[in-house]
C-alpha cells in the first residue's frame, strides 16, 4: 500500500485519529472483555440458533410438510431467505474487492465488517437449499462427485449452477476475508495474553510485518480482489437464473441478472449500515467510521436502489407489452391480488423510502440512515417473497392457482437464520478487529518526527503491524 | 411401511389369500393355515394378475366389474365391457369398493351388546342367539336393503319361514317414479330409458349421471347420445333449480323453481296435444295447461318453455326425471306428469320402456315404514333385524326411528362396520363384502349377471355373507332352503335363469364356468350386448292408462317460514352416506363443488349477499323448524337464488373413523333439517320439503377445495385451457379451422400496444412443424405413447380420479392437508364455468377437463431437475425416478400444468392403516416422504403389455394398453396408444379437427395429451390472441 499516494487519491483522512498507537488501542479494545450488552445479544443469538436447529430437526423428522409449502407454491420462505442472504453477501465483496480495485477511499473503515458479513451471510444462505429440499440426506447428489454408477448431476439445471456459484463464492470470499485479517491478527497477537495469544499466534501465521511479507501480501490481496470481483456479478446472476431459466410468468425475464445484482448490492450495503451503526456506537468507533463513510454508502444505496426501482417498472411494462394473458395476469396479481400487501411493502421500502437519500441531510444523518437501511432490509426480503411466492401462486392454469401461508416452523427457521448470522457476527466482533487496523493506519497522518506525541507512538511502535 | 406388514405376515397373507382364491367358491371356508408355494395354487402365478368378473355391490345398479387380483388379493376394480348395462364403465364408488373390502373399521367378529359396550363372540354363539330369538313367539321385522334376485328370494323365503315382515329400505330408490308408473301403466316397476336412442334429452332434475337409477349405464348412453359423432350430437336441456353434475353437462338450463316440474311437463304436453298428438287419458287434462301459467309457476320466461315445446314437437325428445330432485310433496304427480309428457311426445315404447313385471326388489314406501315404526314403539315386534340398511342415519331424526328401534326388545344388525344402526343393536353380525360373496343381478330383461368372490375373505375379519347367515340360521330353526350355502343357492338360481334364457346346456359345468368367466349371460339369439332396449324387445307396447287413484297435479307446499327452499340431494360420492367411510371418496373432490372431506351449503352468491354473507367458506347457520346446522357456505352460480342445497352423506356419528370425524371434519347430516314428510300418493320420503333461513355466524373455515384461488370466479381468465367450438364452426375443412385455433395455425407478430396480430404468409405455420413436436425426438423405432381426451364426452364424473388413485398407490392426505392444497391426485378434473345464469333460461356452458401429466416432448420439468430424477424415456414418457429425487420441487414450479404432486409427509405410512395397504398395486412403487410424483401414463401397464408382446414375439397391439383412467371411463372419453402408428385409434383421434393441446401454442411444450374441444350449440368466442 503506497501510503504516499493517499493524498493524491483523495483519501478520507481521519482528523480525529492522530497516531498509529491510537488506532491499535481503539480497535483492539473491542477485543477485550465483553460488556453486558454483548452477552445479552450473544445469549439471544444462541437461543435463536437453538430455535433454528430445533425447527430444522422437526422438519427433517416429520417431513417438509411442517412448512406451509404446497402445490402450486413449492418454494416459499426458505428460498426467499436464501436469496436474501446471498444478496446480503454481495456488498462485502463489492466494498472490499471492487472498491479496492477502484481505489475508492472510503472503504477502509468498513470493509472488514462487510467482509465478515459476506462470509457469514453465505454461511447462512448455504444452509437454506439444504433446509429446503425434501430429502436433505440426499442433497449431496447435486455435487458432481465420481461414483461407480456414473451418475452425474444435470448440468443444464440452474440448481446445479447454484451449487457451484455459492460454494465458489464462499471459498473465495472466505479466503479473501482471512487474508485481509492476517496483519491485524498479528497486531492482536502482540497485545493479547494467555489463550487468546495462542489463538492469534496460530491464525496470524507468524506474520511479522516485514517488507517481504507486505509485498507478498499486497500482491495476493490484489489477485484475490481481481478474482472476487467477477463473482460479485456472476454469483447473483446465477442465483437469478434459478428463476429466469424457468417458464414461470414473473420469473422468465432477461432483466433478472442485472436486476438481481443491483438488488443484492442494494440490500448488502443496507445491511452493512444496519450492522455498523450499532457496532460503531457500542464500541466507540466514531472516529473511524465517520459520517463521510456513511454518506458514501448512502450514495451507493441510492444508485443501486434506483436501478432496482427501474427494474420493477420495466417488469410491469414488459408484462403489459407482451400481451400474454399469463404474463399480464401474473403482474396484475402481484399488484392487486392476494399478496398485494407484500408487493406494496416491497415498493414502499425499496422504491419510495430510499428517495429520501437524495437529500444530503438525510444521507449525513446516521439515525436516518439506520432507519432507512432497516426499511431496505425488509423491502428486499419482501422483494424475493413477491417474486417467488406471488409468481408461483398465479401461473398458467387458473385451476391450479393457490395460496401459501408460512408456517411456524418456517418462521422459526427465518428468525433462527438471523440468530445464526448474528452468532457468527458477534463472535467476529470479539475475536477479530472489526475495523482493518493496517489499512486505517494508511489514512492516519504518518508519525513524522516532531509531530507525534511521544508517549503513544512509542508504546505502539513495536506492534509491528504497520510499516 | 414402518410398523406395517412384516415379511412373515406378508407371506402368510399371500399364502392364505392365494390358497383362498384357488378355492374360490368356498367363500365361507376360512383358510388360515400357511400354505407355501411348494404346493402352488393352480390359478396363481406370482407376479401375474388374475382377473375375476363379478357384479358391483356398492349400490343397487349392479354394474359389471372385473377385479384384478395379485397373489390372491384384489388390487383393482375396472368395468366389465361384456356387461349389458355398464358396458365397461365404472364409477368412483365402484372402484372404492376395494376400500370397503379392506376397511380397517370392518367388524372383526360378531358382537353382543353388554353393559357399556360390546363384546366379541363366536359365530356359533351369535347364530344360536339369533335362532333362539327368531324361533320365539314374537314377531320379527326385517329391514333390509335392495338385494339381487337370488339373495332377495332367499331373504323373502326366510322371512316367510320365520313368520316375519320385510321392509326394504333404500333412500336412493325412486319410489315416486315406480308409483307413477303404477298409476300410469299399471305396473310397479321402474321404466327403462334408452337414452342412446333419443335425439334430444330433457331432464327435469334427475341426476342420471350421478346417483339416479343406474348412473354408469346412463353415462355410457349419454355419451352415445350427446357426444359429437360425425358432426352431430343430441341436445340436452336441464330443467331444475340446481345444476347437479348432470345439469352441468346440459347445453341449456331452464332454472325452474323446485316443485314446478309437473306444471312445465304438463304445459308442454298441452302444447303437443294442441298440435294434434295424444297424451292418452290425460289429453283433456293437459290441453288446458298453458305455457304462461307454467312459466309463472316455474319462475322462468315463457319463451324458454315455448322453445322447449318446439323441440318436443320435433320428436325424439326423451324426458327424464325428476328423480330425487323432485322428491317433494307431489313427487308421484311430478313423475306422472313427465310420463304423460313422454307419452305425448311418443316416447313410450321407443326410448322409454315399461317392463311387464313389477320390480322384484323395491324400496318400501315411507308410509309402510311409519306404520312399522309405530308398531315397534307399541312393542308389536320382538325382534328387529337390519341388513344392508342404516335407517338410524339415513332417515330424518323427525321420523323417530331411533326411539322406535330402541323400543324393540332384541335388535340385530347385519353390517360391515359399526354404523349408527348397528351401534344400537343387541347383536351385530359382520357381513362379508360383496367382493367376498356370491350373488347375482338382472341388469336388463333377457340378461343375467353373477357375482362371485374374487378372493378369500379378508382373514382379519370373520365375516359371512347375509345369505349364508340366513341359511345357517334357517338350519338351526329347521328350515331348509334347498341349498347348503349361498354359493349353492346362487348357482341353482343361475342355472334356472340360464335355462330360462335359453343358454345352451350341453355341459352344465362348462356353462357355469363360462358364466363365471364373462360375468354375464344373455338370452340366446338376442343382441344382449347392445342396449337394454333391444334386449327387452317388448311384445306389446304398454299405453298410458287412466289413473286408478286421484292424481292431482298441484304444486307441493314447502313447510316453514324461511325464504330459501332447501334441496337435499344424494351425494355423487357417498350416495345416501353409505360410502362416507372410504378415504378415497372423502378426498375425491365433489364433482360439482370440488370440495373434499367437508360438508357445505351451496348458495347463489346473490342470495348470500342478501343474507349478509360476504365470503365463501363463512360458517352459516341453516335452520328449519326441525333443526339447525352450522356449515361453510360454497358460492355456486348453478343454483337459483331462492334455494340452497346440501348433499347427503355427512355427519355420521358412527360408521368408522373416516366417516365419524375422529380423523377429520365429518360434516353435517342434512336430514336433521327435514320433517319426516312423504308424498302421499307414492309414499316417497320428501327431500325437498322445507324452507330454511341462512344466517352468518361470523366464523370462517377454509374450504378444502381443489379449485384455484377464487379471484378467477371459476373462469379460465383467457388462458385457453378447456376449449369449445361451436357446432356451426365444425366441418369447414382445415383452412377455417386454422383461423379458429389461432395458434400454430397462423404466424403472428407482436403489435404496438401489446398483443399479437396475424401475419399474412405464403404457407401456414402448420406446414413447418417444429422438430419432434408431434412424435418426440427419438427415432421411429420407438413408440410415442399419447392420449386423447374428448371433452365433448367427458361428464366430469371423476371415476378416473379414483381409478388412478387405486392403480397407482396414491395416498390420501386428510382434510387439513387438502385445505392447504396438498392433495396427491395425479389426475384432477377441472371445471370451468363459461356461461351459467341462474336468473333466466338460456344456453349453459360448463367445461370439464381431466388434467394429468401431459408427457410433454419439450417438458419444462426435465431440464430443471438437478439430478435427472425427471427424464424422458425413448418411448416418449416423462418419467420420474423416485429414488433419485432429492425434493427441490423445481420441476413442479416449472410445470405449467401443475400436475406434479409432492410427498410432504410420510402419507402412506401415516394414513394408510392396516389392512387398507393390502390393496396396494404390487407393480407400483409406494413413495416415501420428500419425493415428487406424478402421472406415469400407467407405465406399469405399458411395460407389462410390452413384455407380453415381446415374449409372444409381436408388437404391442393398438388398444392392448389401457390406462387406469381409461379403463373405468363410462363415456369412453379417453383413448390411449402409440401416436406414431398412423392407424392407431389415438392417432386418428388426435388428427380430429377439434384436437388441440393445452398451452402448447403459448409455451411450446408439445404435450402427448391431446384434447378434443367440446362442441356447443351456441357460438363460442375463444378469443385467440
Amino acid at each position: 500500500m503506497a501510503t504516499a499516494d493517499l493524498g493524491k487519491r483523495g483519501a478520507l483522512p481521519n482528523p480525529d485519529v492522530e497516531t498509529y498507537g491510537e488506532v491499535n488501542r481503539d480497535i483492539l479494545k473491542v477485543l477485550s472483555r465483553p460488556g453486558k450488552g454483548w452477552w445479552i445479544l450473544f445469549g439471544l443469538a444462541l437461543a435463536g440458533v437453538g430455535l433454528f436447529l430445533g425447527s430444522w430437526f422437526v422438519q427433517i423428522v416429520r417431513g417438509i410438510g411442517v412448512s406451509g409449502l404446497n402445490a402450486p407454491v413449492g418454494w416459499g420462505v426458505y428460498i426467499t431467505t436464501f436469496v436474501f442472504w446471498v444478496g446480503i453477501a454481495h456488498s462485502g465483496t463489492l466494498i472490499s474487492a471492487i472498491l479496492f480495485l477502484f481505489r475508492a477511499p472510503w472503504r477502509q473503515s468498513i470493509y472488514r465488517a462487510s467482509e465478515a458479513m459476506t462470509v457469514f451471510a453465505v454461511m447462512t444462505a448455504g444452509l437454506f437449499p439444504l433446509i429446503h429440499v425434501g430429502r436433505v440426506w440426499h442433497a449431496y447428489w447435486l455435487v458432481p462427485y465420481p461414483n461407480d454408477r456414473f451418475l452425474w448431476p444435470n448440468f443444464r439445471s440452474p440448481l446445479v449452477w447454484d451449487v457451484f456459484a455459492v460454494t465458489t463464492y464462499f471459498t473465495v470470499s472466505a479466503v479473501f476475508f482471512y487474508l485481509g485479517t492476517i496483519p491485524d491478527l498479528a497486531a492482536a497477537r502482540d497485545q493479547a495474553r494467555g489463550l487468546r495469544q495462542k489463538f492469534y499466534k496460530i491464525v496470524s501465521l507468524g506474520w511479522r510485518g516485514t517488507d517481504r511479507e507486505w509485498h507478498h501480501f499486497s500482491k495476493a490481496y490484489i489477485y484475490l480482489a481481481a478474482l472476487a470481483t467477477p463473482l460479485v456479478l456472476s454469483v447473483h446472476s446465477v442465483v437469478s437464473w434459478d428463476f429466469a431459466m424457468s417458464i414461470v410468468p414473473g420469473w422468465h425475464t432477461t432483466i433478472f441478472a442485472p436486476y438481481f445484482v443491483a438488488g443484492a448490492i442494494f440490500s448488502g450495503v443496507a445491511m452493512v449500515i444496519t450492522l455498523v451503526v450499532p457496532m460503531r456506537k457500542y464500541f466507540g468507533l466514531e472516529k473511524y467510521l465517520t459520517v463521510k463513510h456513511f454518506e458514501a454508502m448512502a450514495k451507493l444505496c441510492l444508485l443501486t436502489g434506483s436501478i432496482v426501482l427501474y427494474a420493477y417498472l420495466v417488469e410491469y411494462f414488459l408484462a403489459w407489452y407482451s400481451g400474454e394473458p399469463p404474463e399480464r395476469g401474473s403482474f396484475w396479481n402481484r399488484a392487486f391480488g392476494h399478496y398485494w400487501w407484500a408487493n406494496w411493502t416491497m415498493l414502499t421500502c425499496n422504491g419510495l423510502v430510499p428517495i429520501m437519500l437524495w437529500f444530503k441531510r438525510v444521507r449525513r444523518s446516521i439515525a436516518a440512515l439506520f432507519v432507512i437501511s432497516i426499511f431496505i432490509n425488509i423491502g428486499m426480503w419482501f422483494e424475493r417473497f413477491v417474486i417467488i411466492v406471488t409468481s408461483l401462486s398465479h401461473e398458467y392454469e387458473p385451476w391450479a392457482w393457490g395460496l401459501y401461508r408460512p408456517s411456524l416452523v418456517e418462521m422459526g427457521i427465518l428468525v433462527g437464520s438471523f440468530a445464526w448470522f448474528g452468532f457468527w457476527f458477534l463472535l467476529f466482533t470479539r475475536l477479530l478487529p472489526p475495523v482493518a487496523i493496517a489499512e486505517m493506519k494508511e489514512v492516519v497522518p504518518p508519525p513524522l518526527r516532531g509531530k507525534a506525541p511521544a508517549d503513544e507512538a512509542g508504546a505502539a511502535a513495536p506492534a509491528g503491524s504497520a510499516t | 411401511m414402518s410398523g406395517g406388514m412384516e415379511r412373515r405376515g406378508f407371506l402368510k397373507a399371500v399364502g392364505a389369500g392365494g390358497a383362498g382364491a384357488a378355492l374360490a367358491g368356498c367363500a365361507t371356508d376360512k383358510v388360515e393355515s400357511l400354505i407355501p408355494y411348494v404346493t402352488a395354487p393352480e390359478e396363481i402365478t406370482p407376479g401375474v394378475a388374475t382377473w375375476y368378473a363379478s357384479v358391483c355391490g356398492e349400490c343397487a345398479s349392479g354394474c359389471g366389474i372385473r377385479v384384478r387380483t395379485r397373489e390372491g388379493r384384489a388390487v383393482m376394480i375396472e368395468g366389465n365391457p361384456d356387461h349389458p348395462l355398464s358396458k365397461g364403465g365404472l364409477c368412483s364408488r365402484g372402484v372404492a369398493a376395494l376400500q370397503g373390502l379392506y376397511h380397517p373399521d370392518r367388524l372383526a367378529a360378531p358382537r353382543r351388546a353388554v353393559a357399556g359396550g360390546f363384546e366379541d363372540i363366536s359365530w356359533d354363539e351369535a347364530l344360536d342367539a339369533l335362532a333362539e330369538r327368531l324361533g320365539g313367539a314374537s314377531r320379527a321385522l326385517f329391514l333390509t336393503g335392495r338385494q339381487g334376485p337370488a339373495e332377495g328370494d332367499l331373504l323373502n323365503r326366510f322371512v316367510e319361514a320365520v313368520g316375519g315382515t320385510r321392509l326394504t329400505f333404500d333412500p336412493l330408490d325412486d319410489v315416486a317414479l315406480r308409483a307413477a308408473v303404477d298409476i300410469g301403466f299399471g305396473v310397479k316397476a321402474l321404466p327403462r330409458y334408452d337414452i342412446a336412442s333419443a335425439r334430444q334429452l330433457v331432464s327435469f332434475g334427475a341426476d342420471f349421471l350421478e346417483t339416479w337409477l343406474s348412473p354408469t349405464a346412463f353415462a355410457a348412453d349419454f355419451a352415445a347420445m350427446h357426444g359429437l359423432d360425425h358432426g352431430e350430437k343430441g341436445r340436452f336441456v336441464f330443467v331444475g333449480p340446481r345444476l347437479s353434475l348432470t345439469g352441468q353437462n346440459a347445453d341449456e338450463w331452464i332454472p325452474a323453481r323446485p316443485g314446478s316440474e309437473a306444471d312445465i311437463a304438463l304445459a308442454i304436453a298441452g302444447e303437443l296435444v294442441r298440435n294434434g298428438t295424444s297424451a292418452g287419458p290425460y289429453t283433456e287434462l293437459v290441453a288446458g295447461r298453458s305455457l304462461a301459467a307454467a312459466a309463472a309457476a316455474a319462475g322462468v320466461a315463457e319463451g324458454a318453455l315455448a322453445a322447449l315445446a318446439v323441440r318436443f314437437a320435433e320428436g325424439g325428445v326423451l324426458a327424464l326425471g325428476p328423480g330425487l330432485a323432485g322428491s317433494h310433496g307431489a313427487a308421484a304427480a311430478a313423475n306422472l306428469a313427465v310420463l304423460v309428457l313422454n307419452a305425448a311426445a311418443g316416447n313410450v315404447g321407443e326410448t322409454i320402456h315399461i317392463p311387464d313385471a313389477p320390480d322384484r326388489e323395491a324400496a318400501s314406501p315411507h308410509g309402510d315404514l311409519v306404520e312399522a315404526l309405530s308398531m315397534m314403539r307399541d312393542g308389536a315386534y320382538g325382534v328387529a333385524v337390519t341388513a344392508g340398511a342404516n335407517p338410524a342415519y339415513a332417515l330424518p331424526p323427525a321420523a323417530g326411528f331411533r326411539e322406535a328401534f330402541g323400543a324393540v326388545p332384541y335388535k340385530v344388525a347385519l353390517a360391515s362396520v359399526m354404523d349408527e344402526t348397528a351401534a344400537m343393536a343387541d347383536l351385530v353380525l359382520p357381513v362379508a363384502h360383496p367382493l367376498e360373496s356370491w350373488g347375482d343381478s338382472e341388469p336388463a330383461p333377457g340378461a343375467y349377471a353373477v357375482r362371485q368372490p374374487v378372493m378369500s375373505p379378508v382373514p382379519l375379519f370373520d365375516s359371512r355373507a347375509t345369505g349364508d347367515v340366513l341359511i345357517e340360521t334357517g338350519r338351526r330353526l329347521g328350515h331348509d332352503f334347498g341349498a347348503a350355502s349361498l354359493r349353492e343357492h346362487v348357482r341353482a338360481a343361475a342355472e334356472t335363469r340360464l335355462d330360462a334364457l335359453g343358454v345352451s346346456a350341453e355341459d352344465g359345468e362348462v356353462r357355469w364356468h363360462s358364466l363365471l368367466r364373462t360375468g354375464t349371460a344373455a338370452a340366446a339369439g338376442s343382441a344382449a350386448s347392445g342396449s337394454p332396449a333391444s334386449a327387452s324387445a317388448p311384445a306389446a307396447r304398454r299405453a298410458l292408462q287412466a289413473p286408478n287413484t286421484a292424481a292431482g297435479f298441484g304444486a307441493p307446499a314447502l313447510e316453514g317460514a324461511g325464504d330459501l327452499a332447501l334441496l337435499v340431494h344424494p351425494s355423487a360420492r357417498f350416495g345416501d352416506g353409505t360410502h362416507a367411510d372410504r378415504p378415497w371418496l372423502r378426498e375425491l373432490p365433489d364433482p360439482v363443488s370440488k370440495i373434499m372431506w367437508q360438508s357445505w351449503v351451496e348458495m347463489n352468491p346473490a342470495a348470500a349477499e342478501r343474507a349478509g354473507i360476504r365470503r365463501e367458506g363463512e360458517i352459516v347457520r341453516v335452520s328449519s323448524e326441525h333443526g339447525a346446522l352450522e356449515l361453510p357456505v360454497w358460492f355456486s352460480p348453478g343454483i337459483r337464488e331462492d334455494a340452497v342445497a346440501i348433499a347427503m352423506g355427512g355427519g355420521h356419528e358412527n360408521h368408522g373413523d373416516f366417516a365419524s370425524g375422529l380423523a377429520n371434519d365429518n360434516g353435517v347430516n342434512p336430514m336433521t333439517l327435514l320433517p319426516a314428510a312423504a308424498d302421499e300418493q307414492s309414499g316417497a320420503l320428501s327431500l325437498v320439503s322445507v324452507r330454511v333461513t341462512v344466517s352468518p355466524t361470523g366464523a370462517w373455515e377454509r374450504l378444502a377445495s381443489t379449485e384455484g384461488t377464487r379471484d378467477a370466479q371459476h373462469h379460465q381468465d383467457d388462458r385457453r385451457i378447456a376449449l369449445a367450438v361451436a357446432m356451426s364452426a365444425l366441418g369447414h375443412g382445415e383452412e377455417d379451422a386454422g383461423e379458429h385455433e389461432g395458434g400454430h395455425g397462423q404466424l403472428q407478430e407482436l403489435q404496438e400496444g401489446g398483443g399479437f396480430i396475424p401475419v399474412p404468409t405464403e404457407g401456414r405455420a402448420a406446414d413447418f412443424p417444429l422438430p419432434g413436436s408431434d412424435f418426440g425426438e427419438y427415432g421411429q423405432e420407438h413408440p410415442r405413447w399419447a392420449m386423447v381426451v374428448d371433452l365433448d364426452k367427458c361428464t366430469g364424473c371423476s371415476a378416473c380420479v379414483t381409478a388412478c388413485q387405486a392403480e397407482n398407490n396414491i395416498p390420501w392426505v386428510g382434510e387439513r392437508e387438502t385445505q392447504n392444497g396438498r392433495e396427491m391426485h395425479w389426475l384432477r378434473l377441472e371445471r370451468y364455468y363459461e356461461t351459467v345464469d341462474a336468473a333466466e333460461a338460456g344456453p349453459l356452458d360448463v367445461r370439464f377437463l381431466p388434467m394429468l401429466c401431459q408427457h410433454c416432448n419439450n417438458a419444462p420439468c426435465e431440464p430443471v431437475c438437478p439430478v435427472f430424477a425427471a427424464y424422458h424415456t425413448p418411448d416418449g414418457l416423462n418419467a420420474q425416478v423416485y429414488n433419485r429425487c432429492v425434493g427441490t420441487r423445481y420441476c413442479a414450479n416449472n410445470c405449467p400444468y401443475k400436475v406434479r404432486v409432492f410427498n410432504w409427509y410420510r402419507y402412506v405410512s401415516e394414513n394408510v392403516k392396516e389392512p387398507l395397504n393390502w390393496q396396494f398395486n404390487p407393480d407400483v412403487t409406494v413413495r416415501d416422504n420428500g419425493v415428487m410424483e406424478k402421472c406415469t401414463f400407467c407405465v406399469q401397464r405399458i411395460r407389462e403389455a410390452g413384455n407380453r408382446a415381446s415374449v409372444e414375439g409381436r408388437e404391442v397391439r393398438d388398444g392392448e394398453i389401457r390406462t387406469a383412467c381409461q379403463s373405468v371411463c363410462p363415456s369412453e372419453a379417453i383413448v390411449f396408444g402409440n401416436v406414431k402408428d398412423p392407424e392407431s385409434a389415438v392417432a386418428l383421434a388426435a388428427a380430429d379437427e377439434r384436437s388441440y393441446r393445452v398451452l402448447d401454442e403459448l409455451i411450446n411444450t408439445q404435450p402427448a395429451v391431446h384434447y378434443l374441444k367440446k362442441a356447443t350449440f351456441h357460438d363460442v368466442d375463444e378469443g385467440g390472441h
